[in-house]
């Protein structure tokens, strides 16, 4: 017992002694904070009234822009230049009067091979030139970016900003920032070797708002090797629907793997962005208005039979036990791990075309034992209809206003460089993004990259492929992020079973709720 | 170590009751289980305490499992992470070396430092002098304003947290140290626990101390925040614990990569390296492990300091 004790008694003792000199230093700092004792607790106090006051009177800047948006009954696609001059001029000059080299921010939401290949842009754009210097900030995913873009003021907001195609009405509405059309006119820029489809997709109310940069849409991935062992050829895989069925069954059937199709219900995948990938596909319009391309949409139609079919045809093959849903996939890779799954894996999944640079390299690193990168399959989006097709998905570059003349010319100097044709060919060629120019093919290293693995090349053609007109480009509607969403909880229940025109029916008056909410308010 | 919670017996050999005693008034609360292990009022035996042991067993195994999977997985190179996760049949540093690097970590556990170490700082003068002023002060309206501090408590941050945002923010105090403590140098919660414990004191000392001709505040430095070191402790502990901790805010007031806190910056690496989970799971303990420390070395304070007037010594 007494040994016991005593042990214990010194542990505590020196536990105590270190705790002694722990609580030397806290007084320390408590006699020296003394002096400005009483002080602190009524400057908290105040700081509380100085929070609250603040609140009342300064509104977020965003609210107070409604005022300049043009009016939305005179909107043609061909009366650009009149509206143009209000949000603001783009001094393009500015540029060549400053005093030493201009510094901006640039905020992107980029991971993985995507951010490193964003990252050796800047880098050989600062390096060329000595009179911009881009300060580059990961906000780490897309809607972390919307999210500090909205909560901060002007002066925290960054000079050039990377946004989803989803935010167009939103940030075009916000008042905040100057369109690249603007610039685009100062300038004399040539955008004739642009994708047309690539600059339509950011064109709203006839201005165009953001220089498209990457650009993305859904591809099939697949595992060649299941493929094989399916008796499936696989260099050509499943483009209809009903093909994408009969490659299923004949998987399960083989035992070659567990599932033939991974699907997921996030909102920025399979919950929703697909979903208009697929109206898209099929021709059929996903908003009013021509998807919001003719006039502001005033409520989504993919509670429509076409919707109804799509989803019922999912349902189904997950009930047949054909396909599995690995939920929301909100890290974007749930879906490929489960491809690459040892004990139930599936044979197929659509995702997009940005995540090849980061499916390729993690194979290739050896992170999925037996499973290396060229035994990745990459084929066009399977869906409606027998031809191949696709939306303009990925992100744009924005132009933040009053940052001052210098700062603006320099935002503007710096995106001529990133969509300028050599950089879009490395870009691409790092990434699986599709070139925003068609002379970006032609140069290295894309002509290379695409000539050696012509899985890049997937959604090139399959962008260029597409039918034209406006189910063709992606829908417009302004609060787009929310209406995804619940959308997204509605295919996630439809996956569980639920009834199918009826979650859609109950996602789509939410929707159109969320709509008539927005337009009201801009 | 420190599997038992007996509580060093210190101040009960101390002739001063009055001061020791009341200060350490949890010092005597035995919360189960004699040095002599003598079996407690509650000790089963038999199958009885083979069932207790085998559920306390299944529960540590569910609480221990995540951590154990985190540190197997940071301790694999990265081709082998999906290669039996549950066995740790390679073993590697090289993942916790490189995650260190690709993630920034030096400068992120540095911004943590600083951060929870001007909080810490500052709300143990705050609660020490509002708490203080609380327990041995008499004024008019004391309970009023103590019944309002303490309604505070009922407020979660998340509630004030946008206002917050926009104060600092209007301030010009974005990703700078002061944004990310300023909301935080007062709490509560501290004046609270501080208060209960001054409360404790015998109002002799005072007497004492005053016809020696010792004010307000030398009696507050010499006597009483000497007495109520372990809560100070305690405090200090959970103060730092909970600013490290800390998520949301630093991701509302932090845009520019260089000024996050550690566990914001993980954010930006597991967003970076989604093909390298294991840079992300070795990331993560080198978060844990300076609060894991910290724990292990201060877990007596941290239970004397709570339990601290818990019942009257």
């Amino acid at each position: 017992m007494t040994p016991t004790r005593r042990s214990r008694v010194d542990v505590a003792q020196s536990v105590r002694t270190l705790f002694t000199r722990t609580a030397v230093l806290v007084l320390a700092g408590v006699v020296a904070g003394a002096c400005s004792s009483g002080e602190s607790i009524l400057t908290i106090g105040q700081e509380d009234a100085v929070s609250t006051t603040t609140a009342a009177v300064a509104p977020p800047s965003t609210d107070a822009s409604g005022s300049t948006i043009a009016p939305t009954s005179t909107v043609a696609p061909t009366t650009t230049q009149a509206p143009l001059a209000e949000f603001g001029d783009c001094p393009v000059e500015a540029l060549d009067g400053a005093d030493g080299p201009v510094g901006i921010t640039f905020w992107h939401g980029l991971g993985n091979d995507l951010e490193n290949a964003l990252i050796a842009l800047t880098d050989e754009y600062n390096a060329s030139q000595d009179r911009v210097v881009v300060d580059l900030q990961n906000q780490t995913s897309y809607d972390s970016a919307i999210d500090k873009y909205i909560q901060s003021s002007q002066d925290g907001r960054p000079n050039v900003i990377q946004f989803p195609e989803y935010t167009l009405q939103s940030f075009a509405q916000s008042g905040t920032l100057i369109p690249v059309e603007a610039c685009i006119q100062a300038s004399g820029y040539d955008t004739a070797p642009f994708l047309d489809r690539a600059l339509d997709a950011y064109t709203f109310e006839g201005i165009g708002w953001a220089m498209p940069f990457n650009v993305s849409n859904p591809v099939l991935y697949y595992n060649r090797k299941v493929f094989e062992a399916a008796g499936l050829d696989p260099d050509d895989p499943p483009i209809t629907l009903e093909e994408l069925r009969a490659a299923s069954q004949a998987i399960v059937d083989s035992g070659a793997a567990t599932y033939g199709w991974v699907v997921d219900s996030g909102a920025n995948s399979g919950g929703g962005w697909f979903l208009e990938q697929w109206f898209g596909r099929a021709g059929e319009l996903y908003a009013d208005n021509g998807n919001g391309r003719v006039a502001p949409a005033t409520r989504v139609l993919y509670d429509d039979s076409t919707g109804v079919e799509l989803l019922t045809f999912v349902q189904q093959m997950i009930a047949d036990g054909l396909a599995v849903s690995v939920g929301d996939n909100s890290g974007g890779t749930d879906a490929f791990l489960k491809v690459a799954d040892p004990v139930a894996p599936g044979a197929m999944t659509i995702g997009t075309s940005a995540a090849m640079g980061l499916v390729f390299s993690a194979l290739g690193g050896g992170l999925i034992p037996g499973l290396t990168a060229e035994d990745v399959g990459v084929g066009p989006m399977p869906g409606p209809g027998e031809e191949i097709g696709a939306q303009v998905g990925g992100g744009s570059l924005w132009i933040v206003g009053e940052k001052g003349d210098e700062e603006t010319a320099a935002a503007w100097d710096f995106i001529q460089f990133l969509v300028s044709a050599e950089s879009q060919s490395e870009w691409a060629a790092a990434t699986g993004y599709v070139p925003v120019r068609s002379d970006s093919v032609d140069i290295e290293p894309l002509a290379s990259t695409y000539a050696t693995d012509p899985r890049y090349k997937v959604p090139y053609d399959q962008l260029l492929t597409s039918v034209e007109g406006e189910a063709s480009l992606s829908p417009v509607i302004g609060p787009q992020r929310e209406v995804r969403v619940a959308t997204a909880n509605a295919v996630a229940a439809i996956f569980d079973g639920a009834d199918v025109a009826t979650s859609l029916a109950d996602a789509a008056a939410q929707s159109n709720a969320l709509i008539a909410s927005y337009n009201q308010r801009n | 170590m420190a599997t038992d919670l007996t509580l060093p017996i210190d101040g009960a050999d101390d002739p001063d009751e009055l001061g020791a005693r009341a200060a350490d008034g949890a010092a005597t609360v035995d919360l189960g289980g004699r040095p002599e292990r003598s079996r407690g009022f509650d000790e089963p035996t038999g199958l009885r305490r083979v069932g207790r042991y085998g559920l306390l067993a299944a529960v540590v195994a569910i609480v221990v499992f995540p951590i154990y999977t985190t540190l197997i997985a940071a301790l694999k190179p990265g081709d082998k992470v999906f290669d039996n996760p549950l066995v740790p049949d390679a073993f590697t540093l090289d993942v916790i070396r490189a995650a260190w690097t690709a993630g920034n970590l030096d400068r992120y556990l540095i911004n943590s430092l600083i951060v929870a170490t001007i909080v810490t700082v500052c709300q143990l003068v705050t609660s020490v002098l509002a708490a203080y002023a609380f327990a041995i002060l008499r004024f008019p309206g004391r309970t009023l304003i103590f019944f309002l501090f303490t309604a505070t408590l009922l407020v979660p941050a998340e509630a004030i947290m946008v206002v917050n945002r926009d104060t600092v923010d209007s301030l010009g105090w974005l990703n700078t140290f002061q944004g990310l403590s300023v909301p935080f140098l007062a709490t509560a919660f501290g004046i609270f626990l501080l208060r209960q414990v001054f409360l404790t004191l015998p109002r002799d000392l005072l007497d004492a101390a005053a016809i020696d001709g010792v004010g307000h505040f030398g009696f507050m430095r010499h006597v009483a925040v000497p007495l109520v070191r372990p809560t100070l402790g305690a405090l200090a502990l959970f103060s730092f614990l909970g600013t490290w901790n800390q998520y949301l805010w630093p991701n509302l007031v932090i845009t520019e990569q260089d000024m996050n806190t550690v566990q914001s910056g993980l954010r930006i690496l597991q967003a970076s390296i989604a093909n390298e989970p294991n840079l992300v799971m070795a990331g993560t303990v080198i978060a844990a492990l300076p609060i894991f420390i910290a724990l292990l070395v201060f877990q007596r304070q941290l239970v004397r300091g709570l339990t601290a007037g818990a019942v009257k010594g």
